[in-house]
């Protein structure tokens, strides 16, 4: 009798003895297949235990409270970012440098600190503004000095101390938060588009003495009688209508208000000048005054952030980036929301402060539409509200009908769900998935940063939600939450997580990590503890972007086993 | 051997059924062409469907254990530090100038038959600002006020700064310690 092995090597002959044209071309197939594989597999974005565990936790916690969080940038035992870390030209790279201010950021943006030891001496940054449909225009940075120089020597001369800007975004408005740093005025940056009375109400509560405001938006005899400490008035006039007359003063008010027009002050000026006021040891820039609202017209909480608060945000959101993604001369940056949502003015000091082209758009607010705030421009970094990113989300949901493009949705899902972006490849041109239409050329928009303010009722955004958006937008998706008190945001996604699904569930997707300018502490509440296994209570945020040092956002938060904020 | 004649007997008469099963659950090919379902194909086939769902198959992030929960601050008195001297497997604790530090990764020094493990579960300040081990730096009434250290000279209380610095770059501060009967004891007990 044969042995076994005898008996299977027949029998294993005999199976291979029915190879054919079909056997090979399978064999093929599958080495074909796994030499793709090989081929086409890359590491993820970052590694996956860096988003396993986020936040550094304290080893000590103090009863009725939980650990300090802190983001791993400034781990405990190390002072947490104060500022922009300004080195003057010429100073080694090795320097810490100076916290800064906003004047800091100006001069950056007109040249006069340098980017970093490579980039040519007096390169300036990019400003421009997007006039709708028809126009957009690039401002010179010499003539933006100037004007910065005028309105502010103007305001100071008659001797505004608070600023009331009543804009939408644009150039004035900044031009007037600069001109507040460099003369010694407090700027108060009013949401736009309020009811009559509630404007009224708001001049009165921060004691605003003067108002920089558009032609024409608000009743000027009415608003200077409700608001009796009120002395100065410029109006900004739109390029259409300045062959009218806006001097004139409405009768009744006498010589108490004293109304200027932007642009005949600038035109006016003799000598103009493009040198700023140095900075004089010791005296140090007003605060910004804030005003928190859910939408224009309804309650308001004022909010004032001194220079410091401002600029440890800034500088924590610039750092809050890994540095190869950082904005840099090359990026055009969009604040697709209104620059008197602190995050918003935040990052758009972040672009300037990295010489980013700065892309201002009035077609900015809470509700406003991605596509066509973003209509004549091709941005590679947008900020934008919840409100508008969640439109975006369901308009862009809705128009996905055909399963084909539903299979190629599913398929980049399955990509990002391992830690990798999508890129196009042949198969992703073969069948790509509906994609939003954001710019002028698609694929361009690298970065958005999605803003969700606490108590503000904004719609919730699920880690599904974000999930999809990085499809359609081609983009990666920052969440970040933000809290009246507290310049800049609170906590921040990291932007190479796209995680989804992992952990419990919330309407709301997790918020991250706490940015580096702050630490972020949970106490207990009657109903909400924390103990060994979980980290509930209600958020304590504390650093120096917090105004007054210390607060509670007034939310109920959790840590997750993974380290990041989230609602309970 | 004989059962073993009896295995190979019963697998090759498997293999012989799924042979003649395939041949007869598929009708014969017409003359001259080649098969496409032979056993090797439908091995080949399966192998391919296999790998291809390796692919496919959703990804599943990585995850960590969850970390070791903070310890919590607490305020002791000396009778209730005692315990903690690394015996019974509970950490080693010990004070100085009325902060207690987790000294557990030091544990070949303080803990049970190091060198300075009387300083373990007590208040050491005497002991660290004389440089001495003894029985007698250490308070001998637990339940009486603390050791005030008044009687120490400026080199002592130097000496005690370094000590007190070291600890604090090298370990944890994870309570305090306060006399019994103080308002700080009862506060905490409550």
């Amino acid at each position: 009798m044969a042995s076994i092995l005898e008996q299977v090597d027949a029998k294993v002959a005999e199976i291979l003895s029915g190879w054919n044209i079909y056997s090979s071309i399978l064999t093929v197939g599958i080495l074909g297949f796994v030499g793709w594989v090989i081929f086409d597999t890359k590491d993820e974005d970052t590694h996956p235990l860096l988003l396993a565990r986020q936040a550094v936790a304290s080893y000590v916690r103090q009863p009725g409270e939980s650990a300090i969080f802190r983001s791993p940038e400034k781990p405990h035992g190390y002072p947490l970012r104060t500022g922009l870390e300004v080195k003057p030209p010429g100073a080694p790279a090795y320097t810490a440098g100076k916290d800064g201010d906003l004047r800091d950021v100006w001069r950056r943006v007109a040249g006069e600190i340098p980017l970093d030891k490579n980039s040519p001496a007096g390169q300036t940054g990019k400003i421009m503004t997007v006039f709708g449909r028809e126009d957009i225009a690039e401002h010179d940075i010499g003539d933006l000095t100037r004007e910065i120089i005028t309105i502010g020597k103007h305001l100071q001369e008659h001797g505004a101390k608070r600023v009331a800007v009543y804009l939408p975004n644009s150039v004035e408005f900044l031009a007037t938060v600069f001109g507040a740093a460099f003369y010694g005025f407090s700027p108060i940056l009013i949401p736009y588009n309020q009811p009559h009375p509630v404007l009224v109400h708001l001049l009165n509560e921060t004691g605003a003495d003067a108002l920089v405001a558009e032609a024409g938006s608000l009743p000027l005899g009415d608003v200077s009688k409700e608001v009796p400490g009120l002395r100065q008035v410029i109006w900004t006039v739109e390029k259409t209508s300045r062959h009218m007359d806006w001097n004139e003063v409405p009768e009744g008010i006498g010589g108490k208000v004293d109304v200027s027009v932007w642009h005949e002050l600038v035109q006016d000026q003799k000598a103009p000048s493009t040198v700023l006021p140095q900075n004089v040891a010791g005296q140090v820039p007003p605060s910004l005054v804030f005003v928190w609202q859910e939408k224009p017209g309804t309650e308001a909480e004022i909010v004032e952030f001194t220079q410091n608060n401002i600029v440890a945000a800034i500088g924590a959101l610039i750092s809050a980036i890994p540095i190869t993604q950082r904005m840099s001369p090359s990026d055009t940056f969009l604040p697709a929301e209104s620059l008197t949502h602190c995050y918003t003015l935040c990052l758009t000091m972040a672009a300037l402060f990295s010489h980013a082209t700065v892309a201002i758009n009035s077609v900015a607010g809470h509700g406003v539409d991605l596509e066509l705030a973003a209509r004549n421009i091709s941005p590679t970094v947008i900020v934008a509200s919840a409100e508008t990113t969640a439109q975006l989300h369901a308009s862009t949901t809705s128009s996905i009908t055909s399963s084909l493009k539903k299979l190629a949705h599913y398929f980049e899902t399955q990509v990002l769900a391992a830690g990798r972006f999508p890129t196009e490849t042949f198969f992703n041109r073969l069948n790509a998935p509906i994609r939003a239409s954001i710019g002028t050329t698609p694929g361009k928009l690298r970065l958005l940063f999605v803003s969700e303010r606490s108590g503000a009722n904004t719609p919730p955004l699920s880690s599904t939600d974000l999930s999809d958006l990085r499809v359609y937008t081609g983009a990666r998706v920052v969440y970040a939450l933000t809290a009246a008190k507290v310049a800049g945001a609170v906590a921040q996604t990291n932007m190479y997580d796209y995680r989804i699904g992992v952990g419990p569930q919330n309407k709301h997707s997790h918020f991250g990590v706490p940015l580096s300018c702050l630490e972020v502490k949970l106490v207990d509440t009657p109903s909400h503890k924390t103990t060994d296994d979980q980290t509930l209570g209600e958020v304590v945020v504390r650093g120096p972007s917090v105004a007054g040092g210390e607060v509670s956002l007034g939310i109920t938060g959790m840590f997750r086993d993974d380290h990041t904020l989230a609602y309970v | 051997m004989a059962d073993s004649k009896q295995r190979h007997l019963h697998c090759c008469h498997g293999l012989q059924i799924l042979t003649r099963l395939g041949a007869t659950l598929i009708p014969p090919p017409a003359a001259g062409a080649t098969q496409i379902i032979t056993p090797i194909n439908l091995i080949l086939a399966s192998i391919f469907v296999f790998v291809v769902y390796l692919r496919l198959k959703p990804a599943v992030p990585q995850t960590l254990p969850r970390a070791p929960p903070p310890t919590v601050f607490r305020t002791f008195t000396p009778p209730t530090l005692l315990p903690y001297n690394g015996l019974n497997g509970m950490p080693v604790y010990l004070s100085v100038r009325g902060r207690v530090f987790d000294v557990t990764s030091g544990r070949n020094f303080y803990g049970p038959g190091g060198p300075y493990a009387n300083f373990a579960g007590r208040d050491a300040s005497r002991g660290l600002a004389c440089g001495s081990f003894d029985e007698e730096m250490l308070t001998k009434d637990l339940e009486g006020p603390l050791d005030t250290l008044e009687d120490l000279g400026p080199e002592e209380m130097e000496a005690m700064q370094g000590w007190e610095e070291r600890f604090s770059e090298k370990y944890l501060v994870v309570g305090k310690l306060v006399p019994v009967g103080s308002e700080e004891a009862k506060a905490s007990r409550s």
